[in-house]
């Protein structure tokens, strides 16, 4: 379902310094995976997850996600793309955090302008599924770790995109906030849907749900 | 030179549309030269940001152009106060030699700006973004017309004279102008007018039928034309119910209830979807552009018309 | 293009984005709105100002006629009187006898006008006048009336039931205070004293056949230029002023009056134009992280440009309208204290009149073209520049 092609990824620091992030590398995942991208900072995992979201795009090679070339869409279209097939739960949250859990999980949903009730079937559709539904209108600053966690992963869901992607879930949370997390991933994939973490959390390394485990060094695959 | 505030207002905002309108000229140069959405270099990348700054560009100046020409034409009105002679707008668009050109090329800008977003709505909508390259050496080309509206207003309140004695609607719009172009299309034969008027109308309802667009946009292109002589020389008449009273912005005012403000939008329109047509070549777009164009077109004709039927009504006779 | 509807939520979103920044935002809607009002109130000020001396110089005669010698008015004979009713199209011709008298110790001028009881007089108020006072036995009693500005001048100078004026030979002339009286225009009764031909003759010392000038009221008033030009034939010694000539005059000062202030606000306005866009440059890194986020989850470049578009405009209109408000709250409640001065320059005795209150959309739509697209048009580089951002390097 989703195939790198001969990706080389080069960033340009300055005239005289290029760094190259990704030398070459050949991936497929399939459909309803759960793949670990193994690997130190810097070692470029987090390189793949922005080129499978279109969030980068490659120096060359495709990205081919259910038949489909993103690598080279144009902007306004590799958003698209984005809001509608990828859930991103980011290292640090990154929420908002003056505005409510409600208005926090609605971000994505706003450039699409829907119906009102279509918006709120969806909202509690996905804050349920997370339990925060009774905290909707609290402000997320005024949450806990876990709280704030599970609202991150359900504004990953809303759209109920069919690729998941965590960069580094669990980089700031304690062992137990952590085995909760991997416990949500144990559900999610349940449902069906291709879930790619990014890590370096050992607790990642040998779970039995993993389909596929990636190792990647300095750009390169191991 | 008149310096009102009013005046000073536009000229400001004017001086603005210069400095950004070159910054989307240079950047649709670039564009155009260098276009290709098939690279994957660090140029293409930059360009397609770029290609945002130049539509967001072109966005600002035609949202403001709409209110700022009725801003034009209410201020005209206000000059027409203090110029000897002069009392309504058109006494002040002849009261220079550049009047009617700052006209023409307003109501032409305001087509052609129209043109370029709808070119840009339909860019955007497919993912090969195919007329990127058209849009922008289109825009390239524009721009010339713009600068030249804008020189053209510069130097037409430049020489605006309050001293100076103007004529007004009555002797300009009349058989007796001092104009010869104005005078020359008060010898056409009011029967011929209408036919043609009607007819251009009947001709845009076949050549829908039939699917011919490029005919349809002729049509349109005519129908403007066509529609703003009748107006003057007949329609006119009506709304004003007097067989003298010629001029094309008394219409404008409250004393007539600012009908024409409606008339020439519903024009607008009509023959701006109208003019559409021929270009578009998306089915299904140009279905609904050929009926926008047909119900705009057809109410125009329907205010215009019933003026002359209710004076009829009213009076038994027609002027 | 017109079809969508308006996405609420995105606006939602934009006054939220706006409240999160409330320091730098309130700097910049206080400015604006400070700018809006001043150029509101400059415009509402000179608007009543214009429309208050309007209905004045409607008031005042269609055609005055002054016999001109070296270049200064002189006294003109009577006689033009009949040879200028003569002349076809010319309802009524008047000698006025009238002038200024300065009143040292108040330090004021008086307006003295001379009236006669059986001429038709060219003004409402010096008609309503003559019903309540008999001139001719003012005449008798050595009287006059006064307006209620002068009546307060005399007073605080101890003038109490009369006024020695001083003639032009040194003698003495006193003239007992007959009535007090208010017109229509505050602007004219504050001044004006009141007395019968004869003693405004005596007054200045003007002849017997002479009077200071003659007004003339035309039937037709699209008849005024030809009228003039007989007037001319007849006299070319003298200067002929219309009631159109102060028109034009009055509105040719109030516009370069008010074009020289636009020309000083147009600079403060640049000021203020790379003051926004220098803020809207500097972006926090909250900020961009922000964006960035908005866009990894799926916001297009169009969609964040919209939404900066939108704070933009919501912050523009909003100074816009409370720049206006406060100016017609300071101009029409309070009098723009200070600002008014500026315009009806600076005289003790006519300081006290009421700003009519002028509605007119014009001025409105002229301070929204003169505020809102040039805040706007601050705002679009930077907000492309926000919206442009590489999401992937500003989420790490």
């Amino acid at each position: 379902m989703i195939r790198l092609e001969n990706i080389i990824k080069k960033y340009t620091i300055n005239k005289n310094n290029t760094v190259t992030a990704l030398n070459n590398i050949n991936l497929e995942f399939k459909e309803g995976q759960l793949v670990v991208l193994k690997g130190s900072s810097g070692s470029g995992k987090s390189t793949i997850l922005s080129l499978i979201a279109a969030l980068s795009k490659p120096t060359s090679g495709q990205v081919i996600v259910d038949n489909k070339q993103i690598s080279k869409l144009p902007d306004n279209f590799a958003a698209l793309y984005r809001r509608d097939n990828i859930g991103f739960i980011f290292q640090k949250y990154n929420l908002i955090p003056t505005l409510s859990v409600q208005e926090n999980i609605l971000l994505p949903l706003v450039p699409s302008n829907l119906d009102e009730k279509e918006v709120e079937e969806k909202l509690n559709l996905v804050m349920d599924k997370f339990q925060i539904l009774h905290k909707k209108d609290a402000i997320v600053r005024n949450l806990s770790g876990g709280e704030q966690q599970r609202v991150a992963i359900a504004r990953a869901h809303v759209n109920n995109p069919k690729i998941i992607i965590a960069d580094e879930p669990t980089a700031n949370l304690d062992e137990k906030l952590s085995r909760d997390f991997i416990q949500i991933l144990k559900e999610l994939k349940e449902t069906n849907k291709t879930i790619i973490v990014a890590t370096h959390d050992p607790l990642f390394f040998n779970l039995d749900f993993v389909d596929q485990t990636v190792c990647i060094d300095r750009g390169n695959l191991q | 030179m008149l310096l009102s505030p009013e005046v000073l207002a536009i000229l400001l905002l004017d001086i603005i549309f210069v400095v950004f309108s070159l910054v989307a000229f240079i950047l649709s140069v670039k564009i155009f030269l260098q276009w290709d959405i098939k690279a994957t270099t660090k140029l293409q990348y930059t360009l397609e940001k770029q290609s945002f700054l130049t539509a967001t560009i072109i966005k600002y100046i035609f949202a403001l152009k709409l209110p700022l020409f009725l801003f034009f034409i209410f201020t005209l009105d206000k000059i027409s106060g203090v110029l000897t002679g002069a009392m309504c707008a058109a006494g002040v668009v002849n009261a220079t030699n550049y009047g009617v050109y700052l006209f023409i090329l307003k109501i032409l800008n305001i087509y052609v700006f129209g043109f370029w977003l709808v070119l840009h709505y339909l860019d955007i909508k497919k993912e090969t973004l195919p007329y990127t390259k058209i849009k922008f050496g289109f825009f390239s080309v524009i721009f010339f017309l713009f600068i030249a509206e804008i020189i053209v207003e510069f130097l037409m309140f430049n020489s605006l004279n309050p001293n100076k004695m103007v004529s007004c609607c009555g002797t300009l719009y009349s058989s007796a102008s001092s104009s010869s172009y104005i005078s020359s299309i008060f010898e056409i034969n009011r029967s011929v007018l209408l036919i043609l008027f009607y007819g251009s109308f009947v001709g845009m309802i076949f050549s829908y039928l039939f699917s011919h667009k490029y005919i349809f946009s002729f049509l349109n292109l005519f129908f403007i034309i066509i529609s703003i002589i009748s107006l003057i020389i007949f329609f006119g008449t009506y709304i004003y119910e007097l067989p003298t009273h010629h001029c094309p912005f008394c219409f404008l005012q409250k004393d007539y209830y600012y009908i024409g403000y409606l008339l020439y939008i519903l024009l607008f329109l009509g023959t701006f979807y109208g003019l559409l047509v021929g270009f578009i070549s998306d089915n299904k777009q140009r279905d609904k552009k050929y009926i926008l164009s047909l119900i705009f077109n057809a109410a125009y004709i329907i205010v215009v018309s019933s003026y002359v039927v209710i004076y009829y009504m009213k009076n038994g006779v027609l002027l | 293009m017109l079809k969508n509807k308006i996405n609420l939520y995105l606006i939602t979103y934009a006054i939220n984005s706006i409240l999160r920044q409330k320091g730098k935002n309130s700097f910049i809607i206080v400015i604006f709105t400070l700018l809006t009002f001043l150029l509101s109130s400059i415009f509402f000020i000179t608007g009543s100002i214009k429309y208050e001396l309007d209905t004045t110089v409607d008031s005042l005669p269609q055609i005055i006629v002054q016999k001109i010698k070296a270049g200064k008015a002189y006294d003109i004979d009577i006689d033009a009187v009949d040879n200028i009713l003569e002349i076809s199209g010319v309802s009524d011709a008047m000698a006025r006898v009238w002038g200024y008298y300065y009143f040292v110790n108040g330090g004021v001028n008086f307006t003295v006008v001379g009236l006669d009881q059986y001429e038709n007089q060219y003004k409402k108020t010096f008609n309503s006048i003559i019903k309540k006072y008999d001139l001719t036995s003012l005449e008798q009693n050595s009287s006059m009336i006064v307006g209620t500005g002068v009546k307060d001048v005399m007073t605080k100078s101890y003038y109490d039931k009369y006024f020695n004026f001083i003639k032009p030979n040194g003698s003495f002339k006193r003239l007992y205070i007959g009535g007090v009286f208010h017109s229509d225009t505050e602007l004219e009764s504050n001044d004006m004293i009141i007395l019968s031909k004869d003693d405004a003759r005596d007054l200045f010392g003007i002849d017997e056949n002479m009077a200071t000038d003659i007004v003339v009221k035309v039937a037709n008033p699209k008849e005024i230029p030809t009228i003039v030009q007989k007037i001319k034939l007849l006299y070319p010694d003298t200067r002929i002023i219309t009631n159109e000539d102060l028109k034009v005059s009055y509105a040719n000062i109030f516009d370069y009056k008010s074009g020289v202030f636009l020309a000083i606000f147009i600079v403060a306005l640049f000021t203020f134009f790379m003051v926004i866009y220098d803020k809207s440059s500097g972006l926090s890194a909250q900020e961009k992280k922000e964006i960035g986020i908005l866009k990894a989850i799926g916001w297009t470049i169009d969609d964040v440009l919209k939404e900066k578009f939108y704070e933009s405009f919501i912050i523009s209109v909003l100074a816009y309208l409370f720049g206006i408000i406060l100016a017609f709250i300071f101009v029409y409640i309070f009098q723009a204290p200070l600002l008014e001065n500026i315009f009806i320059g600076y005289s003790k005795l006519k300081t006290t009149f009421e700003l009519p209150f002028v509605f007119d959309f014009q001025t409105l739509f002229l301070v929204f073209f003169l505020s809102v697209p040039i805040y706007i048009a601050a705002t679009i580089i930077p907000a492309w520049r926000i919206a442009t951002l590489e999401a992937d390097e500003v989420i790490r």
